[in-house]
This record gives C-alpha cells, structure tokens and sequence, in this order.
C-alpha cells in the first residue's frame, strides 16, 4: 500500500503543479484565508496540521475508495506490467534505476495538490524577488512564480472586481489575496471597532426588577401585624429611663455657670507675646528693611480727624494711610467683611450684562412722507356754512363752481351761491320722504335728485336763460322716444309687467319751480352716478332685489336693468371715466362689468365687511378709494391686485364718502365721526412709481348727530375746495 | 418831558432827529435834535414831541413814528438791535399822525343781506364827476341787496329810495330773486346797478324838495352778459361802464343810450321769455355792449378802472390772474398769475408806484405791480384776514392805506407803510399787517361761530373821506365807521 500512497501522492503533486497557472479564485479561496487572519507562527502550525489532516484524510480516502480507485489503478498496473524503470550504466559502471518521468493525470480529485507545498521556511518571500519561481515544493521543485504580472490578467482583473477582490497577495501563496463575504463583514466590523460577533448586544435592554411603582397587588397577602399600630414598648422604657434620669438630676438641661467657667478656663489656651522680650539686634548683613512709608505721607492728626469726622461717603480715600515698623503688627483688614459683603452686593444688583441700547431714531423708521405743508393747495378751514335746516343727505357743486345743491331729509334741495353761502332757491320735492342723493349733470346745469322711488330732473332757476333753454331741450328730446314710460312690456304669461322705469312730468306744481322731468323706479333710489358725457345715468337702490342697478338713458327716456341678478346687495354704482366699465359695489366685493361685451371683467376685494362708498380716480381710471362702514378707507391700484395696495384706518367710525378731486392730487373721505381726512394722493404716470399716499389734513366742524357725522362730501371742479354735508343740518364749504 | 427823561435812568442815550412832512406839526429848527433814553416807546416819544418845549398842543395829537419806512413798535433800543445799527447813530424819526381807532358810528337795517354799498358826497368819486350838480348836504349811501333791491339812504338812516323789482322769473313759482351784486353812483342823479340777472341796469333818481324821499326809475337795460355779474366799475366823465361775470366775461358798455349798440337778440329773448311777454314796468331801453370779452378762463370776480387812464381796465379772475385790458381794442395787454383764486380788486396809489390790491380766497391781499415792465410782480402780502376776501377801497386820504372787507365778518384798515419781513411759512416776501380791525356791531356779545364770520360776512366797503368806512354784508346791516381824524383834517 505504502508504494501506492508515494506513488500516488506524486502524481498528485505533479497535478498540482500543472494545474498551478490556472487556479480559480474559488477554488483557492479556502486555503488562503487561514493565513491572511492568522499570524505567521500560527500558520506554520497551521500548514503542519493541514498537512497531517491531509494525509489522514488521504489515509481515509484510500481505504474508503479502495472499490472504485482500485479498478482504474490496477488497469495502469497491468497496462505497465513489468519494471518501470530502466536500469542504466552510470559514469562508474555501476547500474544505476532510471525511472520514467510520471505522467500527470489531470483529471485528478485528488484535494492535496490545492495547498501548495512552499518549503522555502520562514524566510522573507522577496529573497525570490529576482528569481522566477518563489521557492520549491516538498519535493524540490521549483514553485513558478504565478503569472500575476501577466498583462491580460491584471487587465481583466482591473476592468471587473471580482467578489472578495482586496487588491493583496497572499504572502504564502503569491497569489491574489480575495475575502469572502463574511470575511469582509468581519473586517469592518473590527475595523468599525464594533463587536465582531453579529448579534450581539452589548447593552440589553434593563430589566427593572425592583422599581418605585408600588404594585397593585402586594407580595404578600398577610395583613398588617398588629405591633404597627401599637405603641412599642421598647421604646417606652428607653423614654422612662431617660426621664428617670431627668427627675433624679442625673441629666441637665444645661450646665451651671460655675461648671461653665470651670470648663473655659480650662479651655483656654495660654496666649504670650513671642517676641516680648525681644532685643534690638543689628541688622544681619543680608537683611533689607521692608520699605515703610515716610513720616511725612501719613496723615497728621488734624488730617486723621477731619478724615474721621467726613462722611464715609464723601472721604477722598477709602483707607487711612498708617505705618507699622514690623509686618507682624499689621492688622487684619478691618472693613474686609463690609468691603465684601458690598462687593457682592454690586455683582448680584448691578446687571450683570451691558445692554446694548438699540440706538434708532423712530423718525428713521417711518417712510419718507413729503410734509403736509409742501403739499398745498388743499382746504384748510371752513369757509362758508350752508344752514339747510335738517340733515343732509347729499351735497353737489355745479359745473361752473358757482352753485352748491343739497338734499336733505326735510325733502327738498336748496340751492346755495357757493361763496357768499346764500340761499337762493328751494324745491320740495316730496312731503315725507328725504333727499337721498343730489348730482349735477356733466357738462350742463342740470341737477338730478333722488327722493324716494322717484329722480327728478331739475333746472336751476338761477342760471342763464340760453343754458335753461338749452336744459330743456336736453329733458325734452327723449319724448320723443316715448317708448318706456306708456308702453307696458307683457310677460311671457300675458301678465302685464311694470317697465323698471317710468319717465313722466312731475306735475304742474314741480314743473313751474324748475322741476322738469320725473323718473319713477321700483324702489327707493338711493345713489345716483352720471356718466361723463352726461347722457347715462346709474341709479342704485339697494333695497330693490333684481332692480337694484338701473342704468337711464336721459336722450331716449330709457330705464334698463342690466343685471338679472346680483351676488349681493348693491351698494353704489359708478361708470369708468374712460371706458365702458361699470363698476358695481356690493357689500364686500365690486365688481367690474364691460358693458358692450356685457361680462364681468373684474371682481375687486377690498376686505371690508360693508363697503359704504368708492371713487375711481378721473385722469388714470386706474385707482379706486372705496371707504367702508368698518371704518376703513382703503386704496386699489386696479393693475397691481384685486386686493388694497394700501389700507388707512385713521376714524373711529364708519367712512361714508370717499371722493377723488377732480383736477388736485387730493381725495377726502367723511365720516360718522364728524371729520373729514384730507389726504394728498398723487398717482404717477409711469406704471413703476407707486401712489404716494400723504394723510393732510383733519376737518373738524361738522357735529355728530344721532351717531351720524358727515353724510357727503363733493370737490370744487376747479379750487381746492371741498363741500360737506353733515348731519347737524348744515353743509360746509372748506377752503 | 423831564420825567419821561427822569424815569429813563441807566437806559442808553440815543440821539434822534424828528422830521415830520405834516406842514402844520413841523417843529422848529433847532428843536428837532433830540436825546432820548433808548427804552422809549411809540407812547413816549408821541409825548416828548406833543410837549411844551416841542410842539406845543392844546390837545395831545396821537403820532406814530416811521423808522426807514416802517413803524415803531418796540423800544427804539430793540429796535436799533434788531437792525444791528450803532448806538452812536442818530436816528431819523418821521412822526405822522396816528390813525386812530375808526369809531363805530351807526347802522343801517335791512330786510336782506347787503351785497355792495357805495356813497355819494362831496368827496367821493361820484360826487366829484357831479361836480358842482351835487347839492349841499345830498350825502347818500347806496346799498345793493340780495333781495334784488336798490335802496338810498340818508345820513339819518332813513330810506329815501327804493328800486322796483325788476326781476323776471323764467320759473314763476320758484322762491329764487336774482341779488344785486354792485351798485354804483354814476353822479348825483344816476345810478348803476349789476346783478345775477346778467343786466347792467342804469336808474334815475330823482329826490324830493324835502330831501327825504325819492324816486328811481330804470332808464337803461345793458343786456349781454351770459353769466351773473359779480363786479361793476363805472367811469362817468367817459359815460363807461366795466363789468365782470362768472362766465369769465368782463362787459364793457357805455351808460347812453343813444351811443350804445342794439342788444343781442339771444340776450334780448333770454330776458324777455316769450311765454311772458309783459315787460317788466320797470325796465328801460334795452341795449348790449360796446364789448364783450373772456380775459378769464374761470370766473372774473373783480374788474376796475386803470385809475388815470379810462381807457384801460384791470380784472381779477378765479383762474388766480389779474389781466390788463386795453378797453379801445378789446384786448388783454398783460397779465399776472398770482397762487390764489382772486375775489376782489382795487386800486391803491401806493407810495412809490400805482399798485394793484387783490383780495384772494387764501385769506390774504396781495399787492401787485400792474406794470409790464416790473420785474416782481407781488409787492406786498397783507395777512390777518381768516376767510375770504370780498372787497378793497383805497383810502381817499393818503396813498398808503387801503380798508378790505372779507367774509369773516371783519373790515381790516392796513397801511403800506408798515412793512416787515415774511417767514418762511408765509411764503417769505414783505407782508404787512392789519392796522385796525372793524368788527360787525350787530354780532356784539355773541357766541363766535368756529367758522370765522359765519352769519356776518361782509360782501362791500367803501371808504370815504366824509362817510367814513361804510361796509355791508350778512348781517343785513349797513355798518358805519368813523376813525378820529379820518375828517380831522
């Protein structure tokens, strides 16, 4: 058997080192490993034990085999029959065994020939550094250095890592050194300085075995003894004893004076001057005398009583300078506890961080306003009272500027010269109901007022004949038309239905005072509004459901409703002073409609609960001032945003008119607070440059009356002068 | 004088030099040199110069001293430091009376607010161009109402005319009656009145033997104007009349008949509606105008005469201009742009150069060079006023004082002389400062309303050298004021 092992074992080797060139990476992978983790004592023993593990195992695997490796050897053997050697003549003449060269069989399975038998020691391997092979095998041949250099080889191994690729060789081998997954997982963690075992926790989570929590169920069931409610008698007699003593005088509350003294003088200790007796010496050679101040800097007497009698306060020094001719003289600081405790007391009083002060000047803050008196002209004081009698409810100034119209409750407008304030004419309207709205015609002298369900057309008496005759033309032309007033449309049922508007002569009476022409709407009309060129006109009573926006043509006597219906209650109504906008206000929101494409353009928020007034600026078209019964005055740029570029609450009551001038940057609002805000509003013709908005001016005059103030205001078309009018019964001319 | 001396004490000695261009206070020679202690007032030196060494009265006469053209205010000390003058210098003092306080006189009550007075004497403008026509003791005050009514009064308050209503109702049931807004005496026996019926209307008047009761009869109907007169201004020797109107018009007519153009037929068919063909009994002839023209682009508020020259006019506008209108073309020669709408205008002799005097709706007067050759065209701003200023007469006295009557219920007497410095506030420039302030009589010990005149504006004055100040306005009264020596002389 043994022949057969050698034999065996060689042709394994010799496998081995055949196959050499061209190990595969897993193939090799187990062996190595051993040795990459291990130090290189270890691997000596390692190696030893694998070779004795390998020839065990070859031991187990020839006896075990023994029925399968048998047949294929024994065919070898009777293949090669006969002596496998030849015998030779040597150089001495002598016979010498020259054997055949061993076949390698590839297809070996013998496993030894995967350790390659380096037999070189532990030496270092770069001894081979120059040489081809990298040491010999147990059999003396040379171990061939690998082809690691081979160029191809390095190529592939750069272009694809292969798994467990470390870049290393394996000192032992030569070869490549690879790491296996668990491996590499290994390192990290060493490397991590974690715990190598995976798994393991260092810190299990604590379990609280005793806690404070008292249990709901008690350990024991036992109740509670009865000596817990007793009192221990132990304890009595200790008490007993000690009052025993007590009574017998054995033990004193405190000690008697005699016994005190005794014991303090038996305490104290026994103090003496060391150097009492002490005898001026000469000076030793080394010594230096400690520096004293001279004579003449410590104080004199005179000086040491002034600085006593001085408040402490007000002494120039803290301290009183004094000599000692020895250190050991000097002494204790007297005022130290005091200096301290005072120290102390500054640090825990005195704040402790300096406070930076923000040094702003609030003027700077505030934005850059032109002052009110660079903004003139504007009204200043009241010039002229108009005395109606009874609450205004709307005041207008005519075209030319000369004549002031107010309506009041009483029913009737009164006609004023607007700078003497003389009352020049009365028409009475109606008998109960008020004035709600007076507004000039543009362009001529027709006044258009609102009592009731009826707009009366009016011709002031005061005016030239020519423009009277003329004003009567411009009432008479639409008789012609006579289509609304007479004709009563039908409904689709047959019913007959009342037009919105009925245009007639208001009577004989009305008619000789100037009032020419009548409108009778449905409901109460409480806001009238012309349209610049003086033909149509809106009227708006917002009681009135679907016929709360009426829109008259004066030249045709026609009354349109334009809208079936509205998202709300119509407040006013105004036209754009340069194109074909209506704008509508309902309580929140004003809405914006083209009335030749017939839609809504716009819808304008302004955030106010109640909008109670607004004005378009005349020469942009662009801006808006809507005022608001919640006390807000509020400005829109109607390019920028549906939402205010600017919101003012400066009254403490609700605004009721807001007007735009006409021809000065100016607007003014009125309120219930009887007071008029001035404000100067210039708008840029550039669209970049913002409004500036500058608050003027307050008008104060008006009285507040039934928690009504000012009920309207109107500008002068050409001064800088604003008409009021309040509830108190008057009308105002500020200039 | 000594003790005025004597209570001097420590105060520095200033020497002063008294002149005088009152022929009848002229001081002698040797006694105009004077050395005053420096604190002494305008009170002090009145006395030092009233006293036995100096002039010598019988009775104290109240002088005022000018300083380089402007009054004593403070002490002459204060003054001397104010101006940064030295001590050593001898200080020139003109000493000119004193105007004294004009005294309220009398009123007369109407049944509507006065819109314009003007007054017939030997004195003024009127009574002058009537020349020798004008009997003795015929001293008349002209009132032109709101209630559209002429009325004549006597210097005894009494009534002795009153016009005819003239006016024609183009609606009959309306309250509404055109106001008279001037009236002007053309000479003792013809009157000129203008209104918001848009007519120039001249009236004869005719007085009875007893003085106490007259007759005025509508000779001529001026029709024209498209608008309601504001201002009228009338120059007899020419037979011219100047108005102006809220359309912007100023009307330039003549007052005979014969010489004046038909009517325009617009105007003509306006006034007379057809519907109401009766002409009023009151009204003449109808004629039009020499001229109309539109100098303004607002309503013209004020139009007078060149003061020398009838041939030119001056008118005041709310556009804030005042025009030169050269009357033969009918054109607008010069014009000065001021900051306010003008209401009122007058012209003031000034004491250098003729100046114009315009009362504007921003509370004050400004003085304006009319010349186009001046370089400043506002000499002067004269403040106190609180409301608008509705009317201007010069004083017929001197060249340098001037009254104006404004809505706030105040006639203010300023006088050129007094001139200091304008702040910043208003506007730098000189500003003057009213001399004495006439208060309405009939708001006496009433409550001030917070609008300044409220319920007495005064819409007219007219200062005359025997009536005195004769002012009109809300109160419905004719108010009479009368200074000391406003006829001492």
């Amino acid at each position: 058997m043994a022949p057969r092992t050698q034999l065996k074992r060689k042709a394994s080797v010799a496998a081995a080192e055949a196959e050499a060139a061209s190990f595969s990476d897993d193939e090799f992978g187990d062996g190595v490993l051993e040795g990459v983790l291990s130090d290189d004592s270890e691997d000596e023993e390692n190696s030893d034990d694998e070779a004795e593990d390998v020839e065990g195992h070859d031991e187990d695997l020839d006896s075990d085999e023994v029925p399968s490796d048998e047949d294929p050897d024994e065919k070898e053997a009777d293949e090669h029959d006969g002596p496998r050697y030849r015998v030779e003549k040597d150089a001495n003449g002598g016979e010498r065994y020259v054997y055949e060269e061993i076949d390698p069989v590839y297809d070996s399975d013998d496993s030894d020939a995967q350790n390659p038998e380096n037999t070189i020691g532990d030496i270092p391997l770069k001894f081979y550094d120059q040489y081809p092979h990298i040491g010999y095998n147990i059999d003396g041949k040379k171990i061939m250095r690998p082809a690691t250099g081979q160029a191809l080889d390095a190529l592939l191994d750069s272009i694809e890592i292969p798994k467990g690729w470390t870049g290393l060789t394996d000192p032992a081998t030569g070869k490549p050194l690879n790491l296996s997954r668990d491996e590499l997982e290994l390192l990290r963690r060493v490397q991590m300085q974690e715990i190598p075992e995976e798994g393991y926790d260092p810190y299990p989570e604590y379990v609280p075995w005793f806690t404070h929590e008292e249990e709901v169920m008690p350990i024991s069931a036992a109740p509670e003894p009865k000596r817990r409610f007793l009192p221990s008698k132990h304890e009595q007699q200790r008490i007993m004893k000690i009052v025993r003593a007590i009574r017998e005088g054995r033990i004193q509350p405190y000690k008697s004076p005699e016994e005190r003294a005794q014991e303090e003088d038996e305490e104290e200790e026994e103090m003496y001057d060391l150097w009492a007796n002490e005898q001026a010496q000469p000076p030793h050679v080394m010594h230096i005398p400690a520096p004293k101040p001279p004579p003449e800097y410590l104080p004199n007497k005179e000086e040491k009583k002034k600085w006593e009698e001085t408040d402490p306060d007000e002494r120039e020094k803290k301290y009183l300078p004094a000599g000692y001719d020895a250190l050991r003289k000097v002494p204790a600081y007297d005022t130290f506890v005091k200096e301290t405790f005072e120290r102390c007391l500054d640090l825990y009083l005195a704040p402790r961080v300096r406070r930076t002060r923000l040094n702003i000047d609030p003027n700077s803050l505030l934005p850059k306003l032109p002052r009110a008196e660079e903004l003139r002209p504007f009204p200043t004081v009241g010039a002229v009272e108009y005395n109606h009698g009874t609450r205004v409810r709307s005041v207008a100034v005519d075209p030319t500027g000369e004549w002031v119209a107010s309506g009041g409750d009483d029913g009737a407008v009164k006609f004023w010269e607007l700078r003497s304030g003389k009352q020049v004419a009365t028409i009475r309207l109606s008998a109960d109901e008020p004035v709600n709205a007076v507004k000039w015609r543009p362009g001529s002298a027709i006044l258009t007022a609102a009592a009731g369900q009826d707009v009366f057309f009016i011709i002031p008496p005061m005016l030239d004949q020519e423009v009277q005759q003329a004003n009567r033309a411009v009432l008479d032309t639409g008789f012609g038309y006579a289509t609304n007033g007479k004709t009563a449309t039908l409904t689709s049922n047959g019913a007959r239905k009342d037009p919105p508007g009925t245009w007639a002569r208001p009577g004989a009476r009305l008619e000789d005072q100037g009032v020419l022409l009548k409108i009778t709407v449905r409901s109460d009309v409480k806001v009238i509004n012309w349209h610049r060129r003086g033909d149509f006109f809106c009227t708006v009573s917002p009681s009135g459901q679907r016929s709360a926006v009426a829109i008259h043509t004066l030249s045709k006597h026609l009354t349109q409703i334009p809208f079936r219906k509205l998202p709300g209650l119509a407040q006013t109504a105004q036209f754009h002073p340069s194109r074909p906008l209506l704008f509508v206000a309902l309580q929140r929101t004003i809405r914006v409609y083209d009335l030749q494409k017939q839609e809504l353009v716009k819808a304008i928020q302004p955030g106010a609960r109640w909008i109670s007034s607004f004005d378009i600026h005349q020469a942009s078209g662009d801006h808006l001032i809507v005022g608001s019964y919640d006390r807000r005055l509020l400005w829109h740029d109607l390019e920028l945003s549906a939402r205010p570029y600017k919101t003012m609450r400066f009254h403490p009551n609700a605004i009721r008119q807001v007007k735009y001038s006409r021809n000065f940057p100016l607007f003014a609002d009125a309120s219930d607070d009887g007071t008029i805000q001035l404000f100067h509003g210039r708008v840029h013709n550039d669209l970049m440059t913002d409004p500036t908005l500058v608050p003027l001016k307050q008008l104060k005059g008006h009285k507040v009356v039934n928690n009504l103030g000012v009920m309207d205001i109107d500008w002068h078309p050409t001064h800088p002068w604003l008409v009021s009018a309040g509830a108190d019964g008057t009308c105002r001319l500020w200039a | 004088m000594a003790s005025s001396m004597g209570a001097a004490g420590e105060a520095q000695q200033i020497r002063v030099n008294f002149t005088t261009t009152l022929p009848e206070l002229q001081l002698p020679e040797d006694k105009s040199q004077l050395l005053v202690p420096g604190d002494i007032k305008r009170y002090g030196l009145s006395r030092v110069v009233n006293s036995e060494a100096m002039l010598n009265t019988d009775s104290p006469i109240p002088l005022d001293f000018l300083i380089n053209g402007t009054f004593l205010r403070t002490s002459l000390e204060d003054y001397l430091k104010d101006n940064g003058l030295s001590f050593e210098t001898t200080v020139t003092l003109q000493y000119v009376r004193s105007l004294t306080p004009p005294i309220y006189q009398a009123s007369f009550e109407h049944d509507d607010w006065v819109a314009d007075v003007d007054v017939l004497s030997s004195t003024s403008r009127a009574g002058l161009w009537a020349g020798n026509s004008l009997p003795q003791g015929q001293d008349r005050i002209l009132s032109a109402s709101y209630d559209g009514l002429l009325r004549i009064w006597n210097m005894s308050g009494q009534v002795i005319a009153t016009s005819a209503s003239t006016s024609s109702k183009s609606f009959p049931s309306t309250d509404y009656v055109p106001a008279i807004k001037s009236a002007k005496f053309l000479d003792a026996s013809r009157i000129a009145s203008a209104g918001m019926d848009q007519t120039v209307r001249v009236w004869k008047y005719k007085e009875g033997a007893d003085q106490l009761s007259g007759d005025l009869k509508p000779t001529l109907d001026l029709l024209g104007h498209k608008g309601g007169i504001e201002s009228m201004d009338v120059h007899t020797p020419s037979s011219r009349i100047l108005t102006a109107s809220n359309t912007g018009e100023v009307g330039f007519w003549t007052t005979s008949a014969s010489a004046a153009p038909d009517a325009p037929e617009s105007a003509l068919l306006a006034a007379n509606p057809a519907k109401k063909r009766k002409l009023s009994a009151a009204s003449g002839v109808q004629k039009g105008a020499l001229s109309m023209m539109q100098p303004h682009s607002g309503p013209a508020s004020a139009v007078v005469f060149h003061p020398e020259d009838p041939t030119a006019a001056y008118s005041a506008g709310q556009d804030h201009t005042i025009r030169t209108i050269d009357l033969t073309t009918s054109k607008v020669v010069n014009t000065i742009t001021t900051a306010h709408p003008l209401l009122s205008l007058c012209s003031v002799q000034g004491i250098t150069t003729p100046l114009l005097a315009a009362g504007t709706s921003a509370r004050h007067i400004t003085l304006v060079d009319p010349r186009a050759s001046a370089t400043t065209t506002s000499v002067m701003t004269l403040r106190g006023h609180r409301n608008f200023v509705s009317s201007l007469s010069a004083s017929p006295m001197d060249n340098y004082s001037l009254v104006s009557a404004s809505h706030d219920g105040t006639c203010r007497i300023w006088d050129l002389r007094s001139v200091r410095t304008g702040s910043k506030a208003e506007g730098g420039g000189s500003v003057s400062e009213a001399v004495y302030i006439i208060e309405r009589e009939s708001q006496k010990g009433q409550k001030k309303a917070d609008i300044p005149g409220q319920g007495c504006k005064v819409f007219g004055v007219s200062w005359d050298k025997q009536w005195g100040i004769v002012s009109g306005g809300e109160d419905k009264q004719v108010q009479i004021n009368k200074g000391g020596n406003l006829l001492a002389k």
